[in-house]
């Protein structure tokens, strides 16, 4: 498996596209906006693009699927029905999938929206907007903090130390590091 | 990306090579419970002695000591708890590496090229980073010590909780770099941008409204 980010300047949002490099099949994550680079790999690597995973049906993370659907006949994974036209797959809750010959996990964690999804593959996580390098990310109220950051403690702290965390946004980090230095999720918070 | 077979051992494997000296990703142990340790440690030394570019390695918990990675390319590898003592490059160039609890002593890291890489709760003792792109880096708890940041760009990284003693972020572009609860003695932010920077999540006391904390 081989991961290659890419970072979208317009909303600085991180798309990642991952491949089975065996069974020449890839998934991609957060299609925030298709550049040339994206479809470069996907028909130079000779590979058949699978599937497109959503954390959340926010637009920084969404927008480049209109233009992936126009070129590539691919599946939409996302806990938002309205987000991914006919065919897609709607998540509910923890679940795992097989895709392009991997499995792949998925965890729900509301709170920066309600569609908020987290996927596993391997030993990375996709957070999208849930937890960032040192943060969380951003909520509407305290509720939805509170919510937040129970959802990371019970389902991604749960997660081995060395557990990469690729975020929707920012730099990469590991469940390790999170646990010790994220400032949203000290114990200060009950 | 798999566990080590050792029971009750949560830590990622090394990289194992093949007959021709490539990565093959199933390997078996960790570098602790491995039991050929200083066989694989010299089979991973040789592979990045003998290859420029480097992709996919996992040489976590290794040292590595008095070595020269001038020119080196790292994309994919993860180095999460391993000693870099003495290392000397200059031009190298990392990718989505991960170096998060790796203890730096005494390296020269000159003009680097390090993007999308963790550092999280690295140690720096003596290092320095002169003339560096370290752009969307992660150095959250960081502790440097007598280290150098100077004529570097660190746009869009992250220095959260990081504790920085006697180390200079001279003439740096810190634009969208986060400094969130640093600790700082004797550090040195001389010609840089720190305007653009961003050292506090709060924003002032005043603007911070009554009984912030403890609401949740």
């Amino acid at each position: 498996m081989k991961i290659y980010f890419h970072l979208n300047l317009e909303s600085f949002s991180n798309c990642y596209f991952v491949v089975n490099e065996l069974a020449k099949q890839a998934l991609i994550i957060d299609p925030g906006k298709i550049n040339e680079q994206i479809i470069k790999q996907v028909e130079e690597g000779d590979l058949t693009l699978v599937a497109a995973l959503i954390t959340h049906n926010h637009a920084s993370h969404t927008n480049g699927l209109k233009t992936l659907k126009k070129i590539y006949d691919i599946d939409v994974y996302a806990a938002d029905a309205e987000l991914a036209e006919q065919p897609s797959h709607v998540l509910k809750g923890d679940g795992t999938l097989s895709l392009a010959g991997m499995n792949v996990s998925f965890y729900s964690v509301p709170g920066h929206s309600a569609d908020s999804i987290v996927f596993k593959i391997g030993n990375v996580l996709f957070t999208g907007d849930t937890l960032e390098a040192g943060i969380i990310g951003t909520t509407n109220n305290n509720y939805a903090k509170k919510t937040l950051v129970s959802g990371i403690r019970t389902k991604l702290y749960a997660q081995q130390d060395d557990t990469i965390v690729m975020p929707g946004h920012g730099p990469m980090s590991s469940i390790g590091a999170e646990r010790m230095f994220n400032i949203d999720t000290e114990t200060k918070i009950s | 990306m798999n566990l080590c077979k050792c029971p009750g051992c949560m830590k990622s494997v090394l990289s194992d090579f093949d007959d021709n000296g490539e990565i093959r990703e199933n390997g078996e142990y960790c570098f602790t419970h491995h039991p050929k340790k200083n066989e694989i440690a010299v089979k991973i030394y040789n592979y990045i002695y003998t290859h420029d570019k480097i992709v996919g390695l996992n040489a976590s918990g290794m040292t590595f000591s008095g070595i020269d990675l001038t020119d080196k390319k790292f994309y994919g590898c993860n180095f999460q708890h391993c000693f870099f003592i003495g290392i000397k490059a200059k031009n190298l160039r990392s990718r989505v590496c991960s170096f998060d609890f790796a203890l730096f002593t005494d390296c020269n890291l000159l003009n680097s090229n390090i993007q999308y890489a963790s550092f999280a709760g690295a140690k720096f003792i003596h290092v320095l980073f002169t003339g560096s792109d370290m752009i969307h880096d992660n150095f959250s708890g960081l502790s440097a010590l007598q280290s150098s940041f100077d004529d570097s760009d660190l746009y869009n990284s992250r220095f959260i909780q990081a504790n920085l003693v006697d180390t200079s972020f001279r003439n740096c572009n810190v634009k969208k770099t986060i400094f969130y609860e640093i600790q700082q003695t004797n550090v040195s932010f001389k010609l840089s941008n720190t305007k653009e920077a961003v050292f506090d999540k709060a924003g002032s006391q005043l603007f911070q409204g009554i009984d912030n904390e403890g609401i949740l």
